[in-house]
């Protein structure tokens, strides 16, 4: 089993936190970044408005797993990225991709920020987070492989 | 023939996306992604937007059948499908921790098709775990100021399943003609009072 509990591993945990703050920087007038489970769990955040995390979190876990239902419903296959273009702001909502997808990533910017350069800065954090988790999953399934010493 | 909404809702493990299934006529649509807080339930995947599936009576009338996310941080979800719904099947599972606590937060959740009487409330695994009975829940439901049914169902069987939307159409009729009864009370004394002026 490699089970994402309730408390994530915390190097993972810490690799998660500086990547959400690393993304909040980078990208022009971004208002918040979340990182959820698949399942709608919040796992980390910079939110600079009123928006609630918990609810974000589980809001985007919804909107990706339906944007890939759609996707698969419609024959046009697995979808890449859910937008939500609003009057004040976009938010871009993908999977983090890695052997086991488990995360979903989202960032909200104003209305000036760039789609392209939100999609590529937000795609880049994915695949940064996707890499961290398959790292642990090395890790941690060599550990529970490993012979036990008595 | 005229499409009818219904709304299966309930806390996670329940058994929504297994009724959906056990009764659609088409391939479910589904949003399943992997269950990753095991706290919660040992599921290996869980719904996170909405199930979704047909069915079509024999009077010609077509079932849409909604399923809703389990979870409470998936309440923003309850309302959206809820609404336009005819009726709302709330399955409860008696194995769960505490499956009347269960009922009381569906039972606020859907407080507006409960105030219409178009609710029906399920209750799985009742065979491998009996408390709380029937009558445990009926009693809950009394307390809150409702009369509502309750079953049995074990959602795996299609019959089950039928049979709890069978007692959910009987509910919603019951409560129109009830309706229509006392519309008609009021249109005969609006009668009688022009008469006696």
């Amino acid at each position: 089993m490699t089970q994402i509990s309730r408390n994530l591993p915390l190097a993972l945990k810490a690799t998660i936190d500086e990547a959400v703050r690393s993304l909040h920087q980078r990208v022009p007038a971004a208002i918040g970044c979340v990182i959820a489970t698949v399942d709608g769990r919040l796992v980390s955040h910079v939110v600079d408005n009123e928006a609630d995390p918990p609810r974000i979190a589980a809001m985007i876990g919804s909107m990706v797993a339906l944007g890939e239902t759609i996707g698969r419903e419609v024959r046009i296959d697995r979808s890449q990225y859910v937008v939500v273009n609003a009057l004040n702001g976009t938010l871009l909502a993908q999977r983090v991709p890695s052997r086991k997808e488990l995360f979903v990533v989202s960032t909200l910017a104003r209305p000036t920020t760039n789609l392209g350069i939100l999609l590529h800065e937000t795609r880049t954090t994915a695949a940064e987070i996707g890499r961290a988790l398959d790292e642990w999953l090395d890790r941690y399934q060599a550990a529970a492989a490993a012979p036990v010493v008595t | 023939m005229s499409e009818i909404k219904l709304l299966f809702a309930g806390p996670m493990g329940a058994g929504k996306t297994t009724a959906i299934r056990s009764i659609s006529e088409i391939e479910p649509i589904s949003t399943e992604v992997e269950n990753t807080d095991f706290a919660e339930s040992s599921k290996a995947e869980t719904t996170v937007a909405m199930d979704y599936g047909e069915l079509t009576l024999d009077t010609g009338h077509k079932l849409r059948l909604y399923g809703s996310p389990g979870q409470r941080r998936f309440e923003f979800m309850w309302p959206l499908l809820a609404e336009g719904a005819l009726g709302v099947v709330v399955l409860l599972d008696n194995s769960r921790p505490d499956p009347l606590a269960d009922l009381a937060d569906f039972l606020s959740a859907f407080g507006s098709q409960i105030g219409a009487g178009r609710v029906v409330v399920a209750v799985g695994r009742l065979h491998s775990h009996p408390h709380p009975s029937l009558d445990d829940y009926l009693d809950a439901v009394a307390s809150r100021g409702h009369f509502l049914p309750v079953v049995d169902a074990d959602v795996r069987r299609r019959d089950d399943v039928i049979g709890v939307l069978d007692v959910l159409f009987e509910q919603i009729q019951t409560v129109d003609r009830a309706s229509a009864a006392s519309d008609a009370d009021e249109w005969l004394q609006l009668v009688q009072r022009a008469r006696t002026q």
